[in-house]
């Protein structure tokens, strides 16, 4: 049986069908059967009866042959005779003679008898009519006659005899066949309810794995991997279904399990990277302020600024003021926001410087709309664009370089152009340089420290979107011009 | 929780087992208790059409075989041959033709049967087909009616002078209250009527039996004293060749001037015939009928006093006696020629015993 329950399930379900319809089919053949041998016996019933009218007819003929080579004695009545007596005999010598308390037995016991006695008779009938014995055949032929008649008026007699023993056979017969009818019938259908019910439990115990699959993976896909799976009973399908869930709950748990660890891993590792950035910048900072105390710087300059005041220098005061300027405000310019006019005076200050150093070299133009300079923008913005233009573009210019700075109303937005007429950036340039993957040398001594990429991020993440900042350049040594592009709105954020 | 599923699971299947099981029991009981059924169904058609197989046949032949006194004499012939495993058959019920004793001995004797039982007769036919029989191998006994000039083997009846006697003894009973009613009636000896006795014989038979009775009737009167001129015994003969002349024939006697003071009646038909005459003439009491043979009728018209008295025969005895003359004969080759039944007188005296001994029979 485990054997059985092992094999596939169409295998199973098949089988169980091909076996109910077996037991109905065995009950059916049994019905048949037993319909076949009564219907049988039923046909049987008159059997007696026609072979009596058989008996009956061949007597006659007998008598008639006898009769008609009697009369006539001619060689064909004479042929007819014996082939009669013949078949007559046959047929009597298949009655029964056996002695019973049936009367219809008796009868035919006698009427066997008779016909034999009879036979002798018109036998000897014949042989005297042969030897012309008048006398003797007159008496054979009465006597043979008279037998004949008791033989058919016997022969009536077990007919009628047979014929009511029969008739109550026949009515015995179709009543055990009605019984029959019922009985199968009752015997179907007990057969058919046994049978539906072996095949429901059969599918019920197939599908009820299933089912508990189905409650395990209702309560699985709830979330709830702890759930009670099934236990494979058998390895059919449902069987393999049932252990290739029981492997997947169990690998996905593992899974999860596994991720989890790794996540918990990767934040550990990018807080330990972030705690490490923390502290370099804590150091670079840190070793900035020790390298150099801006008050100690601003308070020196001013010294100097004095010296040169009292000594009548006034450029030399202008400058040395204008230089602790520019550095107050790198100083200052820890705090993010400041306003455009701001920015704009650093650049100012910075040109300032650099024509004190390079004596006058850079040509400064400014086209400022005055309304725009209280809003707000990043600070060390405009100082770095600045920076690059002279160091990129105008250096070696001589006297000819020339930065423009505009700061115009475009729309709802503030413009702020720098421009140049120095050696221009080539596209590609451009382009690294607004994706970020410039990769800029540090080996100037001669800037503050801020390159391009930083400043370009600054604006895009202030502006709220990426075209804040542009770089136009239409050729070599056509120029360039760094236009950013501020929303308004940002002066009530004016500290 | 997972136990609690193996275990709900192993009693589904156990349960689903036991369905299978059931059934295909079910299954094989149903087919084999059908097939057992069947074939006692089938064995009992077929020993219905077997039954007992008999080693001999003998045949009984009678005159009337629907009546009650050959009934029982058959009965006991057929009860006595049943325990040699011998079939007595009483020939000439089978048939839809009414047929003679005579062609039913021929038809016996051309179905080569073991024995024939006859109510024989005197004539000379029926010692003619008697004879043809023996000739034939056929051992013939003749049963109540004798054939003496015939070849048969041996006669079984009742003892005819014992039952005249009889008779005879009853009639002297009745002439005697006779004369004593007559005595305290009439004055002188003149006046005393003849008790007329009429004697109601086969016409056609010669049979030896009723002239047996009939003198045994008379001398027993003859001994006791009685002189002629007191009574008459006269016979009639009543025709019996066909079927409804026996009524006919008694209707005539009380039809006639004279009417008889006794009526003696030597069969069973004519007693019952000649009783119920008594009753539509309205003469019970004046004419005395002594009957023949014990039917039911007979005897509760005894007890009516209806019928003065009756002679019970033992019929059983006597087909009893004709099969063991036969299969004596079959076994030692000769046989005693004469057996002998009971015979027993019934009137109003042991009327209520006799019933008691039939019924506890």
């Amino acid at each position: 049986m485990t054997k059985f329950l092992n094999r596939p399930l169409q295998f199973k379900i098949i089988s169980v069908c091909v076996f109910a319809n077996l037991i109905i089919f065995l009950v059916n053949i049994f019905l048949i059967l037993g319909i076949n041998s009564m219907s049988q016996d039923m046909e049987m019933v008159y059997q007696d009866n026609l072979s009596l009218n058989r008996l009956s007819q061949a007597l006659t003929k007998v008598q008639d042959s006898m009769t008609e080579y009697l009369s006539s004695k001619t060689s064909e009545s004479l042929e007819e005779y014996y082939r009669a007596a013949q078949s007559f005999s046959d047929l009597a010598q298949a009655l029964d003679d056996t002695v019973t308390d049936l009367t219809f037995s008796r009868m035919e016991r006698n009427i066997r008898y008779m016909s034999q006695n009879y036979l002798e008779e018109v036998a000897q009938t014949i042989e005297a009519k042969r030897g012309r014995n008048v006398e003797k055949y007159r008496t054979y032929y009465e006597s043979s006659t008279r037998l004949y008649e008791d033989i058919d008026e016997y022969i009536t007699s077990l007919n009628i005899e047979l014929f009511a023993v029969n008739s109550g056979n026949y009515l015995a017969l179709l009543k055990a066949f009605r019984r029959f009818e019922i009985v199968g019938v009752t015997v179907m259908t007990l057969v058919m309810i046994g049978n539906v019910l072996i095949i429901t439990s059969f599918v019920k115990t197939m599908i009820m794995p299933l089912k508990n699959l189905a409650d395990s993976a209702d309560e699985v896909s709830g979330g709830n991997f702890d759930a009670n799976l099934p236990q494979a009973v058998y390895h059919d399908e449902v069987g393999i279904v049932i252990n290739a869930f029981s492997k997947m709950v169990v690998s996905i748990k593992d899974y999860i399990e596994k991720l989890k660890e790794s996540m918990a891993n990767e934040r550990y590792m990018q807080e330990k990277e972030l705690i490490m950035e923390a502290n370099l910048k804590d150091a670079q900072l840190k070793y900035l302020q020790a390298q150099i105390n801006p008050h100690f710087l601003f308070n020196t300059l001013n010294a100097g600024a004095q010296l040169a005041m009292m000594e009548g220098a006034d450029r030399t005061y202008e400058y040395v003021q204008t230089v602790a300027d520019f550095f107050r405000y790198n100083v200052q310019s820890q705090k993010r926001d400041v306003t455009i006019r701001d920015e704009v005076t650093l650049v100012d200050n910075y040109i300032q410087i650099l024509n004190v150093r390079f004596s006058g070299d850079i040509g400064y133009e400014k086209q400022v709309d005055e309304r725009l300079l209280d809003l707000v923008m990043p600070s060390m913005i405009l100082q770095p664009i600045v920076e690059n233009a002279v160091n990129h573009g105008i250096r070696e210019m001589a006297g000819a370089g020339r930065i423009t700075l505009k700061v115009y109303r475009r729309d709802d937005s503030v413009c702020i152009s720098i421009s140049d007429n120095g050696k221009g950036i080539s596209q590609e340039t451009i382009n690294q340089l607004l994706t970020g993957s410039f990769s800029h040398i540090e080996d100037s001594y001669d800037n503050n420290g801020i390159g391009m990429d930083n400043v370009i991020s600054r604006v895009r993440i202030f502006a709220g979107y990426d075209d804040a900042i542009d770089i136009i350049s239409h050729g070599e040594n056509k120029g360039c011009e760094v236009v950013i592009t501020l929303p308004m709105g940002g002066e009530e954020c004016i500290e | 929780m997972k136990n609690q599923n193996e275990v709900s699971y192993e009693k589904k299947i156990v349960r689903q087992y036991l369905l299978l099981v059931l059934t295909l029991i079910f299954m094989l009981v149903t087919l084999v208790a059908g097939t057992l059924f069947f074939k006692f169904y089938r064995s009992d058609l077929v020993s219905q059409a077997e039954s007992n197989v008999y080693d001999k046949y003998f045949v009984m032949i009678t005159d009337n075989y629907k009546s009650d006194f050959w009934q029982s004499v058959y009965k006991g012939a057929f009860e006595k041959g049943k325990e040699s495993n011998i079939y007595v058959d009483l020939f000439g019920e089978q048939f839809s033709k009414d047929y003679s004793v005579e062609e039913l001995m021929e038809i016996a004797i051309a179905s080569k049967v073991d024995g024939i039982i006859v109510y024989a007769n005197e004539t000379l036919e029926m010692s003619h087909v008697i004879n043809k029989a023996v000739d034939a191998g056929i051992p013939v006994v003749t049963l109540y009616g004798d054939c003496t000039r015939s070849d048969r083997l041996s006669f079984i009846g009742v003892g005819s002078y014992s039952i005249g006697k009889m008779y005879g003894g009853q009639i002297i009973d009745i002439i005697k209250e006779k004369r004593r009613e007559e005595l305290i009636e009439s004055e002188t000896i003149e006046e005393r009527s003849q008790i007329k006795i009429t004697v109601l014989a086969n016409a056609d038979t010669k049979d030896t039996g009723q002239n047996i009775i009939i003198s045994g009737i008379q001398e027993t009167i003859n001994q006791d004293n009685v002189t002629d001129s007191e009574y008459l015994v006269s016979i009639v003969a009543v025709d019996n060749t066909n079927s409804f002349s026996v009524e006919e024939s008694i209707r005539d006697i009380f039809l006639g001037e004279e009417i008889p003071d006794v009526i003696v009646c030597l069969n069973e038909l004519s007693t019952v015939c000649t009783y119920q005459a008594v009753v539509d003439f309205n003469m019970v009491g004046e004419v005395s009928i002594l009957g023949y043979y014990d039917s039911e009728a007979i005897v509760s018209a005894i007890e009516r006093g209806g019928v003065y008295a009756t002679i019970s025969i033992d019929a059983a005895q006597m087909g009893e006696y004709s099969v063991t003359a036969l299969t004596d004969y079959h076994d030692f080759g000769n046989i005693s020629e004469y057996y002998l039944a009971d015979v027993t007188l019934i009137n109003q005296d042991n009327v209520e015993q006799f019933k008691k001994e039939e019924g506890d029979d």
